[in-house]
């Protein structure tokens, strides 16, 4: 019976295949009449009209979502362009860009907001130059009220591939409870204060800690987490990575992770968990205060460095707050990573004249102004809005973080993590090597050479 | 196996009913189990407390088992956070034709599976297996070229079409489950002239109440808790579903999440599956029906 | 049979060919994603075997599947034959088991996350009632794959509802018989039911095997592959070279040596099971 059904398997086959087909087309047409029109000129970048859409690819969350409230005013002013905005968690955000670039679906402007840098996609030439559309539209930074060494950030070989929009940098916010607590006097926003120094902020720190078996009073007087982990030395004045790498696209030709000034470098930092016993680990942090929480919010840190970002839930926390100027830490040149990020259009993009429009727009003052308000709280990079941004935060002083960000801009250097290849890898492999480091397991000195040697691997790819 | 078993109501009770008050097992597997579900429903307890805290409690430390101030009102803010009810609506709407469409197409693949095992029926069997065993991110980027050249890129139909074609861990599954049939039973409906396909639906599904019910929830959970398919496929805010709107609350890599509202997400979330559970649940009690073949 | 499968089968070689095959294709070739795949024969298989992580991936994601699915089935079944006896409460017991399952992924880490904190966690907290003091669990290399295991555990509820759906299958009139034969509640269990239910175990164990060779949500959301590669899965590792290394190609060939190794373990497994597991229908 087995053979018998066989035989007539294959006409069986063919008559249910032609069938399911007919059900599906039906299905198809039936059930997304209205979806595949949406989906189909986004595609195609009709040209109804001589309308072209572009499409702003971000991250699904309010801080970045918060453009699509700009489009109906944009879309006012050029009849001509329609935006549209695509968006994945942050979590999914490599996967998905990568997914519609191969798909043939490329959006045409985004920023580097998932785990690579700016140099991974100027490496892996994703990246549309913008020189001539610049120069073709009379583009100048300084009308936009961008400084140049920002426009110089995202420049290859004189060549343009971004234009920054937000910029985020380091500083210090310090509990202003705990300092009252403990009777100390609140460090200084100005950077010129030469009183102000990494040493007498490990003083200053110890005053603030409390170690204690109760975990709820414990408290520790500083979390020193200044740029990520392969940036710190520079903080204090070693520069692991060869000078070419800022001006050749990312690329070092060499690195001197395993030199002693790094090393010393590096001791001094993880001094203030083990020897000062100012900082916590990284353990009990994550404790505190979850998954990439910072403990500082939960009011367990008396200072914290950190990026300016953690300005944005200043409102919410339950004590109150300051800002304060990063202190010197050894480097004349260098006290604040900045974390700039540009626009940028992909070169996938069908109208990449259109993109640039839609980010000339982002950038000017007053939608530059707005955005503080619709996005919460992000950093404006135009100079003209700056001041808004400033007066932004309830209960912290306007003067302060102004005195913070025009110091950090002049002792800025952008962070690491934008700016050299195959960084998420790179990443990766700091927080794996350094973890024995930060639990106390292994010595800087142990485990430096074996950073070196697999960095080596890394940028050799 | 040679005697037809007298399956019926009753035939799910391994322990007769008159021995239940005396019996030490019977005991002893009530304390385990009491002691057992107080560790499942522990974290859940705090999954909800937690939805009914305000948003300062949150960042309190040590955290509170129990709110300070009952926020009842976080169950109306999640719907001025989020589009809700529409993500809700979108989640529902591909659940049940998930659902729907696994169920039809799986069954009767699985029947197929485990009626015939001739020479070819293992290869094409294995050749399913495989679909599995090829893990999604490798065949992300093919699988989102093809349904964008079918134009189906921003429509449900990469979520929903698919089901309709069988899933291969369900057919599977009821493979198995119609592997444990008695022949006997097909030799009676054959003898009755009764055709492949009656005896599928008259022999094989009534039989097979629990494992469809099972096979049910999983494809609704599967569907309804779905993340990476509706990120790659969907854009516009108002095909969103469920869990990208939850996904898209700690999305930030620089605000502290609302974790209050999460909890409140996540309770709601829960629904759907809670009532269908609640529902399947009660065809594990009844048991196996068998109607007309006796 | 072929009507039966046809829809499968069209389903098959329309959605899951065409995405098998190229990725087939692509694990031959050095492909960035950006530019098109160039073939460079079997490089990506040679690399992969003088891989530091592509061994630690392969040692972490071996010792998680040989500790974990076994447990967890176990669990399973207990659960289920617990809840198939006549118990007051039964339906609680049974929805309350299978509650964790229906958590959402994304909220399922963040609880676990917090329950596994190392200070104010609710795991550490309950291991002091017995005097223990818990381990740093997701932030100790030592300790972070176990945490994921018992994590895992807790889902065990799925698992069990198969049994319980395999169990209603046993028909009452083979228990009684055995009963009337005196045998014990062991031996009926060892004779009778587990017999009746080795198709739904042997679902399980290759399901779960499957599952388990392809842990990645976990990894991803929860650890990173971290602490010092500690929880860096296969499917991890295949994910960081696709989408974070730009390596599409590699990641594929990745791909298709797991898919090679579960189908000679699944094939194993089976053939094995021909001699162990009752088809009530066996006309082998």
């Amino acid at each position: 019976m087995n053979r018998n059904r066989k035989r007539s398997g294959f006409a069986l086959l063919l008559t249910t295949l032609m069938l399911v087909a007919a059900a599906l087309s039906g299905c198809s047409g039936g059930k997304s009449a209205g979806d595949v029109t949406s989906g189909g000129d986004s595609s195609g970048g009709g040209d109804k009209g001589g309308t072209v859409t572009i499409t702003h690819y971000t991250i699904d969350s309010e801080d970045r979502t918060f453009v699509e409230k700009l489009i109906p005013d944009f879309e006012a002013k050029h009849p001509n362009i329609k935006v549209k905005v695509e968006k994945a968690p942050y979590e999914q955000f490599d996967s998905k860009l990568q997914t519609l670039i191969a798909g043939g679906k490329s959006p045409d402007v985004t920023s580097h907001y998932g785990s690579g840098g700016f140099a991974e996609y100027y490496n892996k030439d994703m990246l549309l130059d913008l020189t001539d559309i610049i120069q073709e539209d009379g583009f100048k930074a300084a009308d936009y009220g961008i400084p140049d060494n920002l426009m110089n950030i995202y420049k290859v070989k004189e060549r343009t591939y971004g234009i920054p929009v937000n910029m985020y940098v380091t500083l210090m916010l310090y509990n202003k409870d705990m300092f009252d607590a403990a009777k100390v006097p609140y460090p200084p926003s100005d950077y010129e204060d030469k009183s102000w120094t990494f040493d007498n902020m490990v003083e200053d720190a110890k005053k603030l800690t409390v170690i204690s078996d109760d975990i709820a009073k414990t408290q520790y007087g500083v979390d020193f987490t200044w740029a990520e982990r392969d940036n710190r030395p520079l903080y204090f004045g070693a520069e692991p990575y060869s000078e070419d790498t800022w001006t050749n696209g990312g690329v070092p030709s060499a690195t001197h992770f395993d030199s002693p000034e790094v090393i010393a470098a590096y001791n001094k930092l993880f001094g203030l968990i083990f020897k000062e016993k100012v900082s916590p680990t990284t353990e009990w942090s994550q404790s505190v205060a979850g998954q990439n929480g910072d403990p500082f919010v939960a009011g367990k840190i008396g200072m914290s460095v950190s990026g300016s970002w953690s300005l944005a839930g200043a409102n919410d926390f339950p004590f109150k707050i300051g800002v304060a100027a990063v202190p010197w830490g050894g480097n004349d040149k260098v006290r604040s990573t900045l974390y700039v990020d540009p626009l940028m259009i992909l070169k996938g993009s069908k109208h990449p004249k259109e993109a640039f429009e839609w980010i000339k727009y982002l950038v000017t003052a007053d939608v530059q102004e707005k955005s503080i308000e619709l996005s919460g709280g992000n950093p404006p990079v135009n100079t003209q809005a700056a001041e808004a941004y400033y007066k932004h935060f309830e209960g912290v002083d306007p003067q302060d973080i102004k005195n913070v960000y025009e110091g950090a801009v002049k002792y800025g250097f952008e962070s690491y993590n934008h700016l050299i290849t195959n960084y998420s890898q790179i990443n990766d492999m700091f927080i794996n090597e350094m973890q024995p480091i930060e639990s106390g397991h292994k010595t800087v000195e142990e485990v430096m050479p074996t950073i070196q040697k697999k960095l080596q691997e890394i940028i050799k790819r | 196996m040679s005697t037809l078993p007298a399956a019926g109501p009753q035939a799910n009770n391994a322990v007769p009913k008159r021995r239940r008050s005396a019996d030490p097992v019977g005991i002893v597997s009530f304390i385990a189990l009491v002691v057992t579900t107080f560790l499942m429903l522990l974290p859940l307890f705090f999954m909800v407390s937690t939805s009914l805290k305000s948003k300062k409690e949150m960042l309190k430390f040590p955290p509170t088992f129990l709110p300070e101030s009952w926020q009842w009102s976080n169950y109306k803010e999640i719907f001025e956070t989020l589009s809700f009810g529409t993500m809700y609506m979108n989640s529902l709407i591909i659940g049940i034709l998930t659902v729907v469409g696994t169920l039809l197409s799986s069954a009767l693949a699985a029947y197929g599976f485990a009626r015939y095992r001739g020479k070819g029926s293992s290869t094409w069997f294995l050749l399913m297996l495989s679909t599995m065993m090829l893990p999604y991110p490798a065949i992300m980027i093919p699988q989102f070229i093809l349904f964008s050249k079918l134009n189906w890129i921003d429509t449900f139909l990469p979520l929903i079409v698919p089901a309709f074609f069988g899933s291969a861990y369900n057919i599977f599954l009821l493979r198995q489950f119609f592997s444990t049939l008695p022949d006997e039973l097909f030799d009676a409906g054959r003898i009755d002239g009764c055709s492949e396909f009656r005896m599928w639906r008259q022999i094989a599904l009534p039989l097979s109440g629990p494992a469809l019910a099972t096979v049910a929830i999983f494809a609704f959970i599967y569907s309804w808790n779905d993340l990476l398919t509706p990120v790659l496929y969907l854009s516009s805010t108002e095909k969103l579903t469920l869990p990208v709107g939850m996904a898209s609350l700690t999305s930030s890599r620089f605000r502290i999440p609302p974790w209050h509202l999460l909890m409140v997400a996540s309770v709601l979330a829960m629904l759907p599956i809670v009532t269908l559970f609640a529902v399947a649940q009660k065809r594990f009690v009844e048991g196996i029906v068998l109607t007309g073949i006796k | 049979m072929y009507l039966f499968i046809s829809p499968w089968l069209i389903g098959f070689l329309v959605f899951a060919l065409y995405p098998l095959l190229s990725s087939l294709y692509y694990s031959f070739t050095d492909y960035d994603i950006i530019h098109p795949p160039q073939f460079i024969g079997l490089a990506n298989y040679a690399e992969m075997f003088g891989n530091d992580l592509f061994w630690k991936s392969v040692t972490v994601t071996l010792r998680y599947t040989l500790i974990s699915v076994p447990i967890q089935l176990l669990l399973a079944l207990g659960f289920a034959l617990l809840l198939n006896q006549r118990i007051p409460l039964r339906g609680f017991f049974r929805t309350a088991m299978y509650f964790p399952s229906m958590v959402s992924g994304v909220a399922m880490s963040l609880l676990w996350y917090w329950i596994f904190n190392p200070q104010i966690g609710l795991f550490n907290y309950m291991l002091s009632w017995f005097g223990i003091r818990g381990p740093a669990w997701l932030m100790n290399p030592d300790t972070a794959l176990y945490a994921l295991m018992i994590m895992s555990f807790w889902t065990a509820g799925s698992g069990m509802i198969l049994f319980l759906a395999g169990l209603q299958g046993v028909p009452a009139s083979l228990v009684e018989a055995a009963k009337l034969d005196g045998a014990g509640r062991f031996k009926i269990f060892l004779h009778v039911t587990l017999p009746m239910i080795s198709p739904v175990l042997l679902f399980q164990l290759i399901m779960g095997m499957i599952d388990s060779f392809q842990v990645f949500t976990q990894a991803f959301v929860m650890t990173q592959g971290g602490p010092n590669y500690s929880t860096w899965f296969y499917v991890y590792n295949l994910y960081t070279s696709a989408f974070k290394e730009y390596r599409a190609g590699y990641s594929s060939a990745l791909a298709w040596v797991l898919l090679v190794v579960v189908m000679l373990f699944t094939a194993l497994v089976m053939k094995l099971s021909n001699r162990y597991v009752h088809y009530e229908g066996g006309k082998r």
